[in-house]
């Protein structure tokens, strides 16, 4: 369902120029889970931000579904965040004056759908929210405010879900919530891409792909439990 | 969920940004709120005046110059000439003033209606000393002088009686009683009248007849002045018909004369206004740098709306919603400042004004502050759409 063709992205020009992705090339399938690992610097966010169209490409292709969209105006582009692809963020990235319910609503509020409430009820109901929906992100928890952004990512039905260290800034307990969420989620049937530079998270995706300068250098199938790695380079 | 309740939401959470905001748009409204009342607040004292003064119109020789006053007003110059209106028109006159009264305000009455008050100007000396004596019609005068008052004395009642205005009974030191010579005829001062304030006060009034006489200027007049029965009647329409029907004379509506008066106020105003949009234009630079500090504190938010759907329209969309809600909320509290504002500064303006607010403004101040903070949400708003989400979520 996604093609990652060749891609690279620099940034600056001439002798500032810092290359955040050299020549990436990866294959996602429908219902993959897939972990993007590596240290800080290693371009995983700027791998995150071009699958998802927040960020352009220096060069390369970028295929969702079929399509190309590495190459598309603003308003495709639109079209593409609101339809295909969803966002978790680390910093969970709620509106502060709206409620949990609201945050959840807001990407078919901006699609125009209209009275979807119970649908939103719906979500945050199945990310053990429900109770919690009146309230602000203010008054929830780390782990309360990252199920309210899963649940919104998942109110659009997305064909692809881009988690970008989802678990970064929670304590084990509540990570390993959030995780078994996303895998439920991968089970199913959503596509997942997840950042992270924990092993232990990316030990619950189907595959880890490592990331160091810009390049991957690894990857690794948890599915075939094999342990063995595979240079691409 | 809709755009404009996640506008609502954000403006309650941003309380202070937003009244700081509309703190400009208030100033701004309140300084041509304010303008438009107090202006409002001087036509209708002069309109007052005019309306206190008597007369709706004026009949003069068609070649011909008056003094003419209206209280306080000075409306021209004085400069009798040597034309006059003969006696005889003045049924003619009060036949076309008095059947378009009719047919304006469809009274059926067949008497007289309007008050017809004749004049002979005649400059004499009393004393040694050059004055305007008056001859007037001491009945109708009087109806079109309603604010004549006597200091002492008696009113007009004999032909050989003479009421001294204020200011030339002390400058000639004339008392009731007191004989004075009209080129050879002689009058009793029967009569001061209080200070009025207008070119009365320098006048002697004697009836027309003996101004007449003794000017000899008999079935002449310098003027008619006319007082149509009410505030509605045709006066217009009247001078027109008796421009149009009796040659030789020019009928002049008072607010014509006092058109010179309003082209005074009227470009006051406009001086006004011209400080008021000013002020306005501060305001507006202080709600574009809000805006522009508001977007700036909402990188995270609108890259967030970005990155769950929001197109660069929506966006625009958010901030011209929020202008609207600034707008009306600055309309508001501007058009009560500027109205609490014209009623401080108004009586220094114009003396002794009587200032009224007017809820006209109200939607007129909601319009113009909504513009206001709508043009000024423009260029932030299009500032914010040229976020790019990866870098607002970078820069945290």
């Amino acid at each position: 369902m996604l093609e990652i063709k060749n891609v690279s992205k620099f940034f600056g020009e001439g002798m500032t120029r810092v290359v955040a992705l050299q020549d990436v090339s990866l294959q996602v399938r429908k219902g993959d889970f897939v972990a993007i690992m590596g240290p800080s610097g290693s371009g995983k966010s700027t791998f995150l931000n071009i699958v998802g169209g927040l960020d352009c490409i220096s060069s390369g292709e970028v295929v969702l579904e079929g399509k190309r969209i590495d190459n598309l105006d603003e308003n495709d582009l639109v079209d593409i965040r609101r339809w295909k692809i969803a966002y978790v963020f680390q910093q969970y990235h709620l509106l502060p004056s709206l409620t949990a319910l609201e945050n959840v609503l807001l990407p078919l509020t901006f699609r125009g759908t209209k009275s979807a409430g119970d649908k939103a009820l719906e979500i945050l109901g199945k990310v053990g929210l429900e109770k919690r929906a009146r309230h602000k992100p203010s008054q929830l928890s780390c782990g309360e405010q990252q199920r309210v952004a899963i649940a919104r990512a998942l109110i659009g039905s997305p064909s692809l879900i881009l988690a970008d260290e989802p678990t970064g800034s929670m304590d084990r307990k509540t990570g390993k919530e959030i995780l078994d969420l996303f895998e439920q989620l991968n089970k199913e049937g959503h596509t997942i891409i997840m950042v992270t530079h924990d092993n232990e998270t990316a030990s619950r995706a189907k595959q880890v792909v490592m990331l160091q300068d810009g390049q991957i250098v690894d990857k690794i199938d948890n599915e075939k439990k094999e342990g063995k790695s595979q240079s691409t380079e | 969920m809709k755009l404009y309740q996640i506008v609502v939401r954000g403006v309650v959470q941003r309380k202070r940004r937003v009244l700081y905001a509309a703190f400009g748009v208030v100033i701004g409204t309140m300084t041509v709120v304010g303008t438009l009342t107090i202006a409002l607040a001087g036509e209708a004292k002069i309109y007052d005046q005019l309306e206190e003064y008597g007369p709706n119109l004026t009949v003069i020789p068609a070649i011909s110059k008056l003094d003419m006053k209206l209280g306080s007003l000075s409306l021209g110059t004085v400069a009798v000439g040597e034309n006059y209106i003969p006696e005889g028109r003045l049924p003619q006159i009060r036949q076309i003033t008095d059947d378009a009264i009719r047919k304006g305000e469809g009274i059926q009455y067949e008497g007289n209606i309007a008050t017809l008050a004749p004049k002979l100007y005649m400059d004499t000396v009393v004393k040694d000393t050059s004055v305007m004596v008056v001859g007037v019609d001491p009945e109708e005068e009087r109806n079109v002088r309603t604010w004549w008052m006597l200091r002492e004395g008696e009113y007009l009642a004999g032909a050989n009686h003479a009421l001294v205005g204020a200011v030339a009974a002390e400058l000639l030191k004339l008392n009731v009683g007191d004989k004075i010579v009209l080129n050879g005829s002689e009058a009793t001062v029967t009569g001061v009248l209080d200070e009025t304030g207008a070119s009365d006060d320098y006048q002697i009034f004697v009836p027309l007849k003996t101004a007449q006489k003794a000017s000899g200027k008999e079935g002449l007049i310098s003027s008619v002045d006319i007082r149509a029965c009410c505030k509605l009647s045709p006066v217009e329409t009247i001078a027109d018909e008796i421009n149009q029907n009796i040659p030789g004379i020019k009928a002049v509506t008072v607010k014509q004369i006092a058109a010179t008066e309003m082209g005074m106020l009227d470009k006051l105003n406009k001086f006004m206004l011209a400080l008021a949009s000013i002020t306005l234009a501060v305001g507006l630079f202080g709600v574009v740098n809000t805006m522009l500090a508001s977007v700036h504190e909402r990188v995270k938010d609108i890259g967030i709306m970005r990155a769950v759907g929001a197109s660069r329209n929506q966006i625009i969309k958010l901030f011209i919603y929020e202008a609207v809600i600034i707008g009306t909320i600055g309309g508001f509290f501007g058009y009560l400042a500027g109205t609490m504002l014209a009623y401080a500064i108004g009586p220094l303006v114009f003396e002794g004004v009587v200032m009224a607010y007017v809820p006209q403004y109200l939607p007129l101040a909601l319009a113009m502050a909504t513009c206001m903070a709508v043009v000024a949400a423009v260029y932030p708003a299009f500032n914010a759409t040229k976020i790019r989400v990866a870098d607002s979520f970078r820069a945290l």
